[in-house]
């Protein structure tokens, strides 16, 4: 909180580096350009995007995150916001399901229905999709830890509606390494975490090929204090530890590499948020090609979602977030982003109400029909300071991935916490230079009201039945299943975990069927590969 | 097994030792307890793998009945002399048992980084009933010898591929350890440096002495050696009974207890001389330090 | 504004597993000179007390970012006094409307903060009220 004397203070000029440390020139010119780096539009090494037709042939896919509280409310929502033109489906799990605690665990009690819908079995699968065309809309699932299972239910959900495997579309975020270093929803220790991704990629590859089983994630990297450049950087090195293991299965990586995708926030520098997806895309071709060798066009490209919000919004005159998210969102569209999440104003704070969410929803329809920004492919390609950026961008990531590879590799770096540690560092110095008033927030450290609170006007208050409601449901569909079913699929699914190799999906699948919870596979496999031990490394 | 009273009460003790001033120390030294403990030390490099080993041990250990007590010293930050006490989470499962009590504690300014009077706060957890009482330092080749004067076996923890061994040698720290452990020996260069060390071990200095300190290989995520260090113990506890002398124990714990005092209040003399003092020669310098570091009779 | 000397203990109760604002103020408050104790993810209330106990803390900080925090800092209250360690200060952190104050408040908290204050302004809230005892 800002010192009553600092408020409606005028900033000092703001110095000239990006929010990354890249000192910028005062004008760019044409001879700091390399037009043979630049390239075409959908051609390799893909800086100006990944189509030929920019967004001429398809928008990118509207997706809004919704999921709270029970399987029924969130229905609801889902249905509300497909009338107001959504494309996608995006399903928010609440935390016992994302760390594998059924509702009636004692760990899960204060949690269930909390920050997303509790999918503890396939019963509430099935109550969650009743009434929405699976074959038709894409779903994502931001889901990490269980990842496997959630999948596992989708499938089952599907197979039961008799919607053919095939005909799926959607994500799973399914990347682990992450959650290690910023997100938190890890269960298992490292390696067998990474066997079930490799488990999960492969089986979706072969079950359902226009599915996405994964969706590398920078943003919550990035919202615990890291630069665009770290950003970019921490994710693809995680990436090619997915591509390590799954080319040790025996995997060809011209074929996965098609499915692999990836998932950014949008905070407020324009143009550094712009070129990082433009040296990201560049890199990432570069790399498969050079490292892995990968040939197949496809295979190349970077595919990726984004959200615009998060930690940039804040809490103090909340309003002001529309301007960043709509800011936010132009970013993101000239970056060349395949799927689009507005934030809600409110959302950083509270589970958004039906106004706000319509309003994020407004913000990308704005951006789409009116603003014109999409009308040729990749507008802002050949100006002479984005391409710079974009180089100096690409440098700076390819030192900190060389920093990581020196340590040993993401996988080392997790398990030992030095990544963890050098997040944490990072964010201190962030919030420290924040408090300094070296980087301007406005209506937080700069420009605010003498007397401030947040208030976000009208609060979305969750129905305080929700968790006894789940936790009843949950009961009954123990009471009524069939309880040899359930024990006989989970014998088998233990058998298939101490087995090198094997893969674990259709066990869990078949778990799934007969009902077995996430909580009673999660234990299962954790009897035989017990839990990761968080390395604190401050 | 304590009451949650005398946990309490035993937590507030250690606090006041661990910031008790020479002057109060001296004043009403802690007396010396009716019973024994048997105390093992860990030491060794950052970043071995220390809690995490004793974590398991502990574990282990409690789950078949024995109270243990364990006494974490971290380093302090220099410059603001606070600290992350980041021991605990690494001995969290065995922390949530009932039959174990476990303290971390800061270095603060101390020297061999130990905490203050931690010859004392042994002595307390002794008294307070526990089987055994297990203290966890960094090395700091000054730690290695303090560990040794205040516990009945000493466990040095060194990891492959690090030059550990090298500088342990190069310290003079190998002969103090009773066993040493080769950490996380699920990765290469742990065998070879297994049979380095025990060549060096059996063919060095402690050749006069019939206990001949075995190296081991232990990974705590494998679980693999967690059984042999155990036996590993239990084989030094027999030994020591015949072969300790438990006079020459109490005489080597009273000398680190006396001398830590010593070393503190020299500390403090040496801070409050000023540049007059210090422009003196240095006969002269030598007895006011001396005078001053001794007013009382 | 200083902290020397003083022992405060971090924790993430519940299952929200973003740890980065406890770090941030581990680390920040162990550059005021406290000690600091941090137990990592999914710590039970009960846990916390024990350790809050045997550490022979000043201050227990909860940092809670999933909305379940007035639930959380009154079940650490309560099992901080069955501990028989009611005299501790128990703060709280993360994402909380102000609206949820005096329900903090009443629940037991002794200081409730966000991540828009300044780190200082809380090391400096945080000695006030400890040394106020």
């Amino acid at each position: 909180m800002n010192k009553p004397e600092d408020i409606n203070l005028e900033p000092a000029q703001p110095g000239f580096r990006t929010p990354s440390g890249i000192e910028v020139p005062e004008v760019a010119t044409a001879d700091m350009v390399d037009p043979a780096r630049v390239g075409a539009p959908g051609e390799y090494p893909f800086t100006r995007g990944i189509f030929e037709n920019g967004y001429r042939g398809r928008l990118w896919t509207f997706r809004q995150y919704s999921g709270f509280g029970s399987a029924e409310e969130t229905n609801e929502r889902y249905k509300f916001l497909i009338a107001q033109g959504q494309t996608g489906l995006s399903v928010a799990l609440d935390l016992p399901t994302q760390c594998g605690y059924d509702p009636t665990d004692p760990m899960a009690s204060a949690e269930v229905g909390k920050v997303g819908v509790s999918l503890s079995n396939l019963a509430e699968a099935e109550i969650l999709f009743e009434g929405l065309d699976l074959a038709k809309l894409s779903t994502s699932f931001t889901i990490n830890g269980t990842a496997a299972i959630v999948y596992a239910m989708y499938l089952a959900a599907a197979d039961k509606r008799g919607i053919p495997r095939a005909k799926l579309t959607g994500t799973i975020q399914n990347d682990i390494l992450k959650e290690y270093v910023a997100r938190g929803t890890w269960i298992f220790p490292v390696r067998p975490s990474m066997r079930l991704i490799a488990d999960s990629i492969l089986y979706s590859n072969e079950q359902t090929p226009r599915f996405n089983p994964i969706s590398i994630a920078g943003a919550h990297v990035r919202d615990a204090g890291c630069t665009a450049v770290e950003e970019i950087a921490y994710t693809l090195a995680n990436a090619f530890a997915y591509v390590d293991e799954l080319v040790a299965r025996g995997a060809n990586p011209n074929e996965f590499a098609k499915r692999l995708s990836f998932f950014f926030y949008v905070h407020m520098d324009f143009f550094e948020e712009i070129c990082k997806f433009r040296a990201a895309r560049r890199y990432w071709a570069r790399k498969l090609k050079e490292r892995y060798g990968v040939t197949d066009e496809k295979a190349l490209m970077f595919r990726f979602g984004v959200v615009c919000g998060g930690s940039s919004l804040t809490a103090q005159q909340p309003l002001n977030n529309i301007v960043r998210v709509g800011i936010e969102n132009m970013a993101a569209v000239l970056g060349g982003a395949q799927s689009i999440f507005t934030c809600a104003y409110d959302e950083a704070f509270q589970i958004p109400t039906e106004t706000s969410a319509e309003i994020a929803l407004r913000t990308q329809q704005i951006v789409a029909y009116e603003s014109g920004i999409s009308r040729t492919v990749d507008p802002l390609g050949g100006s002479y300071y984005v391409e710079w950026l974009t180089d100096r961008m690409e440098e700076e990531m390819e030192k900190v991935i060389k920093e990581i590879d020196d340590y040993g590799g993401t996988v080392r770096a997790v398990e030992d916490g030095y990544l963890q540690s050098r997040i944490a560092r990072r964010a201190l110095e962030r919030k420290l230079d924040a408090d300094k008033g070296e980087r301007v927030v406005v209506g937080e450290n700069y420009f605010r009201h003498a007397e401030q609170t947040s208030d976000f006007g009208e609060v979305f208050r969750m129905d305080p039945n929700i968790s006894s409601k789940v936790v009843e449901r949950f009961k009954r569909v123990k009471e009524t299943r069939d309880n040899a079913a359930v024990t006989r699929a989970l014998a088998k699914l233990r058998e298939a975990a101490v087995k090198d190799g094997e893969n674990l999906m259709p066990w869990l699948v078949d778990c799934c069927h007969a009902y077995a919870t996430v909580g009673e596979m999660v234990s299962t496999l954790k009897a035989e590969w017990g839990e990761f031990q968080e390395p604190v490394r401050l | 097994m304590l009451s949650p009273d005398e946990r309490r009460d035993l937590a507030r003790e250690i606090s006041r030792l661990a910031s008790a001033s020479v002057e109060q120390m001296l004043a009403a030294p802690p007396a010396a307890p009716g019973r024994s403990a048997r105390r093992i030390g860990f030491t060794g490099p950052p970043g071995v793998g220390k809690s995490t080993l004793v974590g398991s041990l502990v574990e282990r250990r409690a789950a078949r009945g024995t109270s243990v007590a364990v006494l974490a010293i971290d380093p302090a930050s220099p410059y603001s002399k606070g600290a992350i006490l980041g021991d605990r989470i690494r001995m969290d499962r065995a922390s949530d048992n009932s039959r174990v009590f476990m303290r971390s504690v800061s270095s603060r300014d101390s020297q061999d980084g130990m905490c203050n009077n931690v010859a004392d706060i042994l002595t307390t957890l002794e008294a307070s009933g526990f089987d055994e009482v297990v203290l966890e330092t960094v090395g700091v080749g000054q730690a290695e010898h303090a560990v040794k004067a205040l516990v009945d076996t000493v466990v040095l923890l060194m990891q492959p591929e690090t030059g550990d061994a090298i500088q342990a040698l190069k310290a003079g720290i190998l002969e103090v350890a009773d066993i040493i452990v080769i950490s996380k020996s699920d990765l290469p260069g742990s065998a070879r440096m297994r049979e380095h060390l025990a060549s060096t071990v059996r063919f060095g200095a402690k050749r006069a002495v019939d206990w001949t300190t075995p190296v081991l290989g232990v990974s705590v995520d494998t679980g693999a050696g967690l059984e042999e260090l155990e036996q590993a113990l239990d084989a030094h506890a027999q030994w020591a009974t015949t072969h300790r002398d438990a006079v020459a124990i109490q005489r080597s714990r009273m000398r680190y207890r006396v001398q830590d005092l010593i070393l503190r209040q020299l500390d403090h003399t040496l801070a409050s001389l000023d540049d007059t003092d210090y422009a003196a020669a240095l006969p002269a310098l030598y007895a006011a330090t001396v005078k001053k570091l001794l007013p009382r009779p | 504004m200083s902290l020397a000397g003083k022992r405060i203990l971090i924790a993430k109760p519940g299952l929200d597993g973003h740890d980065v604002g406890a770090k941030i103020i581990a680390l920040a408050l162990r550059d005021a000179g406290a000690e600091v104790i941090y137990t990592g993810l999914r710590k039970a209330p009960e846990y916390i007390a024990r350790v809050a106990v045997e550490e022979d803390v000043d201050a227990v900080g909860l940092s809670i970012l999933s909305g379940s925090h007035v639930d959380l800092v009154r079940e650490t209250a309560r099992c901080l006094r069955e501990a028989k360690a009611g005299n501790v200060k128990l703060f709280v952190g993360g994402t909380i409307p102000q609206e949820d104050n005096p329900a903090l408040i009443e629940a037991g908290a002794a200081g409730i903060f966000n991540s828009s204050q300044r780190i200082e302004d809380v090391i400096a809230e945080l000695a006030r009220v400890l040394d106020a005892g």
